[in-house]
């Protein structure tokens, strides 16, 4: 963390990252230059340039994309051209798909339409929205009673029973990881608890950065003191006395809320050391991403925080074995370990109340494409597809609903006569997709889905960290072949595609690789229509066994 | 001691050895481009996956051997990966990068015609030799053919091909890990990924020293000898250093 975050500190001074202070730096930390190039060419967020005083960042991606974010931002590009001491660069998903087309100006979200004049009239500060905000069912508390899980927890007279009991009662849950693989929550804390090298950490992935994706930032927003417990309990169940909470870089408004929570919470004595005078002793701090989608990959996460590039680690081990500075790491997605309290406080029985027609919990869902009302939704798990966009306020401009991606843009897109599904893990990969990250993209009629694809595709060809050949080259193989199918019509050689989606399956490193070209062939398979030269074999068919029969 | 089965034969290592050490031991060859012995493994080329009976494959150069293993080096699913593998690579690699001296072998052109890779390699050519462009690359197994990296003739003693680089990360362990002279790393992101030296610096112009390590692991060619001959006689004096024959 400190040599990241000591370029931050540096950019922060002088605006970019130059030669000669990175000469310097070097030779002060003894830090090679090659690992400080690696690291400045690797992130986002560095620049090795001089800023203009304002940027504009529009993103480009699947929201923003359906919303005609390219139109817009060429626009906007006309508008400004010439302005001096202005930028206007492209930006991977903002993590504000409600808003979608989407903009960032110096950091500022907005809508694209608003970002000329914002750009001219730079307000001061990032302020959080007034306005009422919902109470939110996952919070079991009155604002007086918070953090009254770890405190009961604290007052036991036996903290061992009471951490096997909290494992037993998450397992008992069936709680499923919110960030994007779904592992057993109880399972993964069991695991870290019963690893004996010390000391262990807590890490709480906040690094949300799938397209569709917002419903962390938002939960962090509003709940931080839900995120703050998770941590604490998961801390005091597997005996770590460390947390971190890796926080994507966009997401300012979130970092001053935990702050904030944190403070809160130091000053209250629940963190710190001897916690409400217990033996538990906790901090935490938070981690700025400096930036890019395959940080959220959990072991690209852990060679962020140790000051590395982001290229996810060969698994196994796994990090609840070997994890920050090889030591056992419990990592949680922020929307699970916020859940946590809720499930304690109330118990078990509640928390399968909570969801429908035997579907047990509640569930945060980001929604977003062609809604009336994009947003975040806090739904009673099984709530179906169709129910939620009614939520939302129906398919926007009172357009039937052509498709949608349940789980964010890895997922698989299903056509509109799934959307009776039933929103849990389960049944949706019944249908041949996922929860995913718990993003409903929503399609609306009339929209051609090649395009749509091709531009999730390339953005998992942006994302690609370049460490393993299969999905360095095979997504940027594949975004060529649909560039060029895309502007002059000629089919695209299915043979091809489906050997590279084999080999981005069968061979990647991680979960990129693995659901990088998924748009493209559900496409493919609901609406061989709209892709020249599809056949309606499915993926890896007659090269070897289709990945799902293994 | 571990044991285990690779393709139905028993073998015992020591705790902490990898599947592939262990299948060199029943004198099983699994291909690699990004692995050498000498070299921590960093399991990126894909080239080694084995079934170890989970649903993923994996890279038997880092994954350590457990007991009661049960591993599978030789499949039809595994020989098409590998064949993929190699064409993906090909199909961004210069056809001509072959003919430059290097201290290695072709790793990656050996690996191709044991697969059956489909792509044009110029030795297969008649009536073509030497005339390709520097650099030129053809699709390979269907796979669209990318270029566009530059050439480095920036040192004296080695020449950068980034074009017919894989980034196997063999040069970057051999300068900073064996060699310790901590040169060589990686800049840029995804498919921009590109092998570099200290601050991306032409290689001659960086703290190279010119060891020569990462010429000599370099399993493409990316990295070759710059071959020069002794000045004529008649030159000497005129502070002419010489001529480059390649």
């Amino acid at each position: 963390m400190r040599l990241i975050r000591e370029l931050e500190r540096l950019q922060a001074e002088r605006g970019y990252l130059d030669e000669a202070s990175l000469g310097e730096l070097s030779s002060r930390l003894g830090v090679p230059l090659y690992r400080l190039e690696g690291l400045v060419s690797f992130y986002p967020h560095f620049k090795t340039e001089p800023a203009p005083p304002v940027t504009i960042s529009v993103c480009r991606d699947m929201s923003c994309h359906l919303a005609g974010a390219e139109h817009v931002a060429d626009a906007l590009r006309k508008e400004l051209a010439g302005r001096e001491g202005l930028a206007v660069e492209e930006a991977s998903c903002l993590g504000c798909c409600e808003l979608a087309p989407a903009a960032r100006v110096n950091g500022h979200p907005c809508q694209l339409q608003d970002a000329a004049e914002l750009a001219s009239s730079m307000p001061e500060g990032d302020p959080v929205p007034d306005g009422e905000k919902p109470p939110w069912r996952s919070d079991p508390y009155a604002e007086d009673e918070r953090y009254g899980v770890l405190r009961a927890a604290l007052e036991s007279p036996s903290p061992t029973d009471e951490a096997e009991r909290i494992v037993e009662a998450l397992q008992e849950s069936g709680l499923r990881g919110m960030g994007g693989a779904g592992f057993p929550a109880g399972l993964k804390w069991k695991l870290v608890r019963s690893e004996e090298a010390r000391p262990k950490y807590v890490v709480c992935n906040a690094d949300e950065s799938e397209p569709g994706t917002f419903k962390d930032r938002v939960i962090m927003e509003e709940l931080p003191h839900l995120v703050v417990e998770g941590i604490a309990l998961g801390a005091f169940v597997v005996g770590a006395e460390k947390g971190i909470i890796y926080l994507r870089h966009e997401y300012g408004r979130a970092k001053a809320a935990l702050e904030a929570e944190l403070d809160r919470a130091r000053a209250s004595g629940l963190l710190g050391s001897g916690v409400l005078g217990s033996d538990f002793s906790l901090e935490i701090e938070i981690f700025v991403s400096p930036g890019g989608y395959i940080l959220g990959e959990e072991t690209a996460l852990l060679e962020a925080l140790e000051d590395r590039r982001g290229e996810p680690r060969n698994k196994p081990p796994f990090p609840g074995q070997v994890g920050l500075d090889g030591l056992p790491t419990l990592m949680n997605n922020v929307e699970t370990l916020a859940l946590v309290p809720g499930i304690l406080r109330r118990g078990v029985p509640w928390w399968e109340s909570a969801g429908r027609d035997g579907h047990a919990g509640l569930k945060f869902i980001s929604v977003s494409g062609h809604v009336e009302r994009p947003g975040v939704y806090e739904i009673p798990t099984g709530t179906t597809v169709a129910e939620l966009i009614e939520l939302a306020g129906g398919v926007s401009d009172d357009r039937a609903l052509k498709a949608f991606a349940p789980g964010g843009a890895s997922s698989n897109f299903l056509p509109a006569d799934h959307a009776d599904v039933p929103i849990d893990f389960a049944t949706i990969e019944e249908r041949g997709s996922m929860m995913g990250s718990g993003a409903l993209v929503v399609v609306g009629e009339g929209t051609p889905l090649l395009p749509l694809a091709a531009n999730v595709v390339r953005f998992f060809r942006n994302e690609s960290c370049g460490k393993c050949v299969p999905c360095r080259l095979g997504t940027q193989k594949a975004t060529e072949m649909l560039e060029v199918t895309l502007e002059s019509g000629v089919p695209l050689d299915w043979s091809v595609i489906r050997k590279l989606d084999l080999l981005l399956r069968e061979t990647s490193i991680c979960g990129l690789g693995y659901v990088a070209l998924n748009p493209l062939t559900s496409v493919a398979e609901h609406w061989p229509e709209e892709v020249p030269g599809c056949s309606a074999e499915a993926p890896g068919s007659g090269i070897v066994a289709p990945h799902g029969q293994r | 001691m571990i044991d285990l089965t690779i393709d139905g034969r028993a073998v015992q290592v020591p705790p902490g050895a990898t599947i592939w050490e262990a299948a060199r031991l029943l004198g099983i060859d699994l291909p690699v481009l990004c692995h050498d012995p000498r070299l921590e493994p960093v399991g990126v080329c894909r080239l080694c996956l084995v079934e170890v009976g989970e649903p993923k494959l994996t890279a038997a150069c880092v994954r350590g051997a457990e007991d009661g293993m049960e591993v599978r080096t030789s499949s039809e699913r595994l020989e098409v990966c590998r064949r993929g593998l190699v064409e993906l690579l090909l199909s961004d690699y210069p056809i001509d990068a072959s003919g430059r001296p290097k201290t290695g072998s072709d790793a990656l052109l050996a690996l191709a015609s044991e697969l059956g890779a489909d792509w044009p390699d110029r030795r297969s050519r008649s009536g073509e030799t030497g005339e390709a462009p520097r650099s030129r690359t053809e699709p390979a197994g269907g796979i669209p053919a990318g270029q566009g990296r530059p050439l480095d003739g920036t040192s004296k003693v080695i020449f950068v091909d980034h074009q017919a680089c894989i980034l196997c990360d063999r040069c970057i362990r051999g300068c900073d890990d064996l060699q310790v002279n901590e040169v060589m790393g990686r800049t840029g992101k995804g498919y921009q990924t590109r092998i570099a030296f200290d601050l991306d610096a032409p290689m001659g112009e960086s703290t190279c020293v010119s060891c020569g390590e990462c010429e000599k692991v370099c399993p493409t060619g990316a990295l070759s000898l710059r071959v020069w001959e002794e000045p004529p006689k008649d030159a000497a004096g005129s502070g002419n250093t010489g001529w480059e024959v390649l």
